[in-house]
């Protein structure tokens, strides 16, 4: 009887999991663990006063005038760079969605082959989402100097992209047939996607859209650090001159800033129906539509003038785009870029190498951080009638106090970690950390901690919770509830999140490395400020290249993992 | 005279403002086969979420296996609900495991820790779980994702889930209301043929009067969250269910 074929079932998660080991087990082994002096403990004292200074920040009148400033800077920055983003992302998502191309041709979902021009407009926007806002900024300050067009343009054109390639799989992945009706009828494509596609998607291209914006808040700030102005600048100008009193203040601002755009981006989609944000799991809409409609007139309308407010407020210089000043300048770059420096190559690959190895060791410390803190951040699991919470339905009384505490704790580490930029962290962790991977990696490996983390809670507390019930009723206890229903159910959406944001993370090496952490992101701000252009045009080359790798890695584990 | 599998004492339950069940005391007997009939928001899936546990109602008490649910400490609640099993028209499956382990969930009242954990990577206890599958038809499905099965394959091993868990009782909401009429009729006689074997309970809601009629020995009627009829099933004439059925008066 026992004759049964027993499987060690290695799935493709299983192996993926096995690769994803090994390849933090050689990053660690690249970081230099085991061989050489990683702590610096004589920057202790000054680690020590970075953080009582969070006791007392300077809330004298000038700083918080300034405060409040800055603050409007980086929102303005982030909602004039969003709106942009947006419009360039709703033409270059149905520009490079597939079913338009159909729609287009005529062919009618019927087509094999895709048709070039699509396939075109894909690459197209592979190269602006490649290369960091951080990057742009810096070019464009080459370009325009300081305007805050330079802050705008620097997040709209990788955001664009990015919202472009988001959207136009938003749009393929949405039921066709409506369309094919209306275009069998004679309807024109445009007119026909209007009509079927767009409302057909608008609940999960808006629910994107909030995202986007959350994270153009952070984005913004980054850019403050190239001197582009609100709090990021502020935040380095007092890390420079060792004012950690005003910094603290700052991070305050921060704080607020970012809890209360992405507690009023969840309200909203909430509100308007669109619960997961990523575009996983969507759901109809379950608000009665009258309601939902009136609120949907209200927030277009609040969203149209702040927009207008905003530009207004930072009023960024649009002729500059088309002055003969910057086609000048433009040709003085490519010029100066001629010919490549290919002596670089060999510390070329060095640098790429650390800089995977940093982005691994961020994502592995990030995911693994965000995981323990995901579960206590989310609502449907601890609190009274929670998943793991033993008693039922209806709490009896104030049986326990712990479980709001610790959601309470978990979604504000969550929020600290995520508020202040990675460079900044970077600063702080090389107080006690010599300069190199590890210090680049845990600062990255912090700020994306706080990210994934809240992604990951409302992945739990968008769940299925049938199968979970039925775990529940038969009489499961919470540990293997856990194991055998929560997990098997999550765990893929968590990977998925936590490869995309592996991409993220290889693209922000570059914004740590400009504060002396090691890879491609160092070598880019020596030939940066040396204006060594000709190497500068091979690393970004490089740089490139490795982007595109790691990109076509994690969607093929994405894709297996399922 | 057996001491009742289940009784409920007045009980009412209401989900907001709506009263979805109102003041119902009954008793169920080991060895009975019970069907709730009625039209949809009756009450039947609200009652049969009381049964096993996974709701606490408003007012009354509900007693399993002679404990009295309400007052029960979850350990203990856990205890008696392992002898309680539960199947559902959604089949509430995790989707993405696979077949295996969807089965050998049904292991986890029992199961410690790491034997659970051991078993996701080795899967344990194959012996029960093959015969089990084989009992309800497929046993060549062990290994699939469950995902990949059509939803009469789903629902069988929702149902070898259930004799794996090898419970005293087996509670069912609606489990055939999305498959068509000869797979409903296969699932109802695997639902009848795996009570009688072992003497089990079963308490099954259904849309079809016909199937409850043919397999079931009684038939409890309930109308907008009150017991209308509750009687052996040859004695239900078209009358009281036409009764059943129709709209309100008032």
């Amino acid at each position: 009887m026992s004759s049964l074929p027993r499987r060690l079932l290695l799935t493709p998660t299983l192996a993926w999991g096995l690769a994803g080991l090994g390849a933090i087990l050689l990053s660690l082994l690249a970081a230099g663990l085991f061989q050489q002096d990683l702590v610096n403990l004589d920057g202790l004292p000054l680690l020590l006063r970075f953080l009582s200074a969070s006791l007392h920040p300077d809330l004298s009148r000038e700083m918080l005038q300034l405060t409040w400033d800055a603050t409007l800077i980086t929102l303005a920055y982030a909602v004039c760079g969003t709106a942009l983003s947006l419009l360039f992302g709703l033409v270059g998502g149905l520009l490079g969605s597939e079913v338009w191309w159909l729609a287009v041709s005529g062919a009618g979902g019927n087509q094999v082959q895709p048709p070039p021009l699509w396939l075109g407009m894909r690459a197209l926007l592979a190269f602006p989402r490649a290369i960091h806002e951080l990057i742009w900024g810096l070019f464009f300050v080459g370009l325009w100097g300081l305007d805050p067009l330079t802050a705008v343009l620097a997040i709209a054109i990788p955001f664009g992209a990015i919202v472009a390639k988001v959207f136009s799989e938003i749009l393929d992945d949405t039921p066709r047939q409506p369309l094919q009706v209306l275009l069998n009828s004679g309807v024109s494509p445009l007119s026909a996607c209007c009509y079927s596609l767009l409302p057909q998607a608008f609940l999960n291209l808006l629910s994107y859209a909030f995202y986007r914006f959350e994270c153009s808040v952070r984005s913004a700030t980054v850019l403050g650090l190239i001197g582009a102005g609100g709090l990021g600048y502020q935040l380095l100008l007092s890390f420079q001159s060792l004012r950690y009193d005003q910094l603290w203040t700052f991070f305050y601002a921060l704080f607020v800033l970012n809890g209360l755009v992405d507690w009023s981006s969840a309200r909203l989609r909430q509100h308007l129906g669109c619960a997961s944000r990523m575009a996983l799991n969507f759901k109809p809409a379950a608000a009665p539509l009258l309601a939902q409609q009136r609120s949907g007139w209200l927030l277009g309308l609040g969203s149209a003038l702040l927009i207008a407010y905003c530009f207004w407020y930072i009023h960024p210089d649009f002729s500059r785009l088309w002055s003969a000043t910057t086609g000048q300048r433009l040709v003085e770059i490519y010029r100066a870029s001629q010919p490549p420096d290919w002596q670089l190559l060999p510390e070329l690959v060095s640098a790429a190498l650390a800089t995977v190895a940093m982005s691994v060791l961020a994502i592995a410390f990030a995911a693994s951080g965000g995981l323990l803190l995901a579960f206590p951040a989310a609502h449907n699991f601890f609190l009274p009638g929670g998943l793991l919470n033993p008693g039922r339905g209806s709490g009896r009384g104030s049986a326990s106090r712990w479980p709001w505490l610790s959601l309470l704790l978990a979604r504000a580490l969550l929020l600290i970690t995520r508020a202040i930029p990675a460079p900044i962290w970077a600063l702080a962790v090389v107080f006690v950390l010599f300069p190199g991977i590890l210090p680049g990696a845990i600062a990255l490996g912090l700020h994306n901690l706080g990210i994934l983390g809240r992604l990951m809670a409302e992945v739990i507390e968008n769940l299925d919770q049938r199968p979970l019930e039925a775990l529940k009723a038969q009489g499961a206890p919470a540990g293997l509830v856990l194991l055998y229903g929560v997990l098997p159910l999550s765990l893929p959406q968590f990977l998925a999140y936590a490869l995309y944001r592996w991409e993220v993370c290889l693209r922000e090496t570059v914004i740590v490395g400009f504060v002396g952490a090691a890879g491609l992101g160092r070598l880019l701000s020596e030939q940066l400020s040396s204006f060594d252009y000709p190497g500068l045009v091979l690393t970004l080359g490089c740089f490139l290249l490795l982007t595109f790798a790691v990109d076509w890695v994690s969607s093929r584990a994405r894709r297996s993992i399922r | 005279m057996a001491a009742p599998l289940f009784e409920l004492k007045q009980v009412s339950h209401q989900f907001g403002q709506v009263q979805a069940l109102t003041a119902i005391s009954l008793c169920i007997w080991p060895g009975d086969r019970v069907a709730l009939v009625g039209s949809s928001g009756a009450g039947k899936s609200t009652l049969i979420r009381l049964l096993n546990g996974t709701l606490r109602p408003n007012q009354g008490e509900v007693w399993a296996l002679g404990r009295n649910l309400n007052q029960l400490r979850p350990a203990r609640l856990r205890q008696v609900q392992s002898q309680i099993g539960t199947v559902y028209q959604q089949l509430h499956l995790v989707d993405n495991l696979r077949v295996v382990h969807n089965v050998n969930a049904g292991h986890l009242s029992r199961w410690s820790l790491p034997k659970a954990l051991l078993s996701l990577l080795l899967p344990l206890e194959l012996e029960t779980a093959t015969q089990a599958l084989a009992q309800v038809g497929i046993p060549e499905k062990l290994y699939a994702v469950t995902r990949d099965l059509s939803g009469g394959q789903q629902q069988r091993v929702a149902l070898a889930r259930v004799l794996v868990q090898d419970p005293l009782a087996i509670l069912a909401d609606e489990p055939i209301a999305s498959l068509d009429p000869s797979l409903s009729r296969e699932v109802m006689d695997l639902l009848r043929q795996l009570c009688q074997q072992a003497g089990r309970t079963l308490v099954v809601s259904l849309h079809d009067v016909g199937f409850a009629q043919s397999h079931c020995d009684r038939i409890i009627g309930l109308r907008q969250g009150a017991v209308v009829f509750d009687c052996p099933s040859p004695q239900v004439s078209d009358g009281m269910l036409a009764d059943l059925y129709s709209a309100p008066h008032e």
